[in-house]
């Protein structure tokens, strides 16, 4: 066998050996994807949207705007007045009163006699949160909070 | 109790019917799966509990809905629901197919509605803006695929679809509708899309009550709209996940070329 040959050869156990390295991590990180969203609904299916001790989790969502995060709750039959929202760190806590007490057994059953009082939710965003830049409006049972980077 | 009156097989999903179907002419079909705010899933909610329309079949698929078995009034139904009465069908579902499974029901429901001989049939869900927390007089969008189906909008209230993307399942419902030239009619309002919207159900509603002629009162839906976002907080979350994947996200994008 020549230089020449075995140069070739190399090259091409060489290229082999890449795309085999390729597709193993590939595949690997494709693993690794699917695990953490079958990980993320078993945290979903953990944390439902009630609690037994008698509160509610409202529906949110976190937009990155730029220079600023919006966030939007969803505070259905809650008493506007009662909106309770703090600040600490890159949390935010938030707690309402519903305007009525709610038993969920009037629609399906699920939930038992457990009767709801109000909302509670904890929301971590990716900045640390200056309180003076802040913005809270709440509107038809929805708080929009604005938090300036 | 669980009779059924016919059963038949279409690709991976069967149709059940419990009874005799029969529709008067002209027949609207009202197809409702969750998308966007909820909005076609509280619309026919509240249709069907209006005008009272009995349950008269189902479809479901091992393959390509989830392992769920809905009981209503200690009766087993099948995850998509058929409700009919007078001239309207309605398609109900509040469980969301796979990509793959979305085409083929697509397909199943072009078949079905063409042999159940629905001349005119209603896709109505919501369009997702950024600034619906301000927003509160909401606009309906319409799109119709054929002049038949055009000459029942063209004297409302409602603003041509013009130019953009529309994503999700009722975007495969479409163009399947397209393809088996069925009489179609988009309606689009304006809507949260994350968070149930029960009054641009409302909007709909009063929409389509106008089209078919028969009078249904979206005052009861409009007063009971935050019990409503209560009630359907889960089935909300449950939805976005399907949302993201059937890449909703390109709805706020404006098209280059138009």
């Amino acid at each position: 066998m020549t230089d020449e040959e075995f140069d070739r050869l190399f090259k091409r156990i060489r290229e082999i050996e890449r795309s085999v390295r390729d597709l193993i991590e590939s595949e690997f990180r494709k693993i690794l994807e699917d695990f953490r969203e079958d990980m993320s609904h078993f945290k979903e299916m953990m944390y439902p949207m009630w609690h037994h001790e008698g509160y509610l989790r409202p529906l949110y969502t976190i937009y990155d705007r730029g220079n600023y995060y919006e966030i939007l709750i969803d505070l259905p039959k809650s008493d506007e007045g009662s909106i309770d929202v703090r600040f600490h760190g890159n949390t935010i806590y938030i707690r309402a009163r519903l305007k009525e007490e709610i038993r969920f057994s009037h629609w399906s059953g699920k939930g038992g006699e457990t009767r709801f009082h109000e909302y509670r939710e904890v929301i971590e965003i990716p900045t640390k949160i200056d309180p003076d830049k802040v913005k809270v409006l709440k509107k038809r049972g929805l708080v929009k909070i604005l938090i300036y980077k | 109790m669980f009779e059924i009156f016919k059963e038949e097989l279409f690709e991976d999903f069967i149709i059940v019917e419990y009874r005799h179907i029969e529709i008067e002419k002209p027949s609207f079909a009202l197809i409702s799966l969750p998308d966007t705010g909820l909005v076609s899933v509280i619309g026919a909610w509240h249709i069907i509990k209006t005008l009272q329309l009995p349950e008269v079949g189902g479809i479901d698929s091992y393959i390509h809905l989830p392992p769920v078995a809905v009981i209503s009034n200690k009766t087993l139904r099948t995850p998509i629901r058929v409700f009919a009465g007078n001239n309207l069908f309605i398609v109900y579902s509040e469980f969301m197919p796979s990509q793959l499974g979305m085409i083929k029901l697509s397909k199943l429901l072009a078949n079905y509605l063409e042999r159940k001989g629905i001349d005119y049939i209603f896709l109505a869900t919501g369009m997702p803006i950024q600034n619906r927390f301000e927003v509160e007089k909401l606009r309906t969008f319409y799109l119709a695929t054929s002049q038949k189906a055009f000459e029942l909008v063209k004297n409302l209230d409602l603003i041509p679809f013009e130019n953009g993307f529309f994503a999700g399942p009722y975007a495969i419902l479409l163009k399947e509708f397209v393809r088996a030239k069925l009489n179609t009619i988009l309606l689009l309002t304006e809507s949260f899309l994350e968070f149930p919207d029960p009054e641009a159900s409302a909007k709909n509603v009063d929409i389509i009550s106008r089209i078919i002629g028969k009078a249904i009162d979206v005052k009861e839906l409009l007063d009971e709209a935050e019990a409503i976002r209560i009630r359907a907080r889960d089935a909300m979350k449950n939805v976005v996940r399907g949302l993201a994947q059937m890449r909703k996200d390109l709805e706020y994008t404006p098209p280059l070329y138009t």
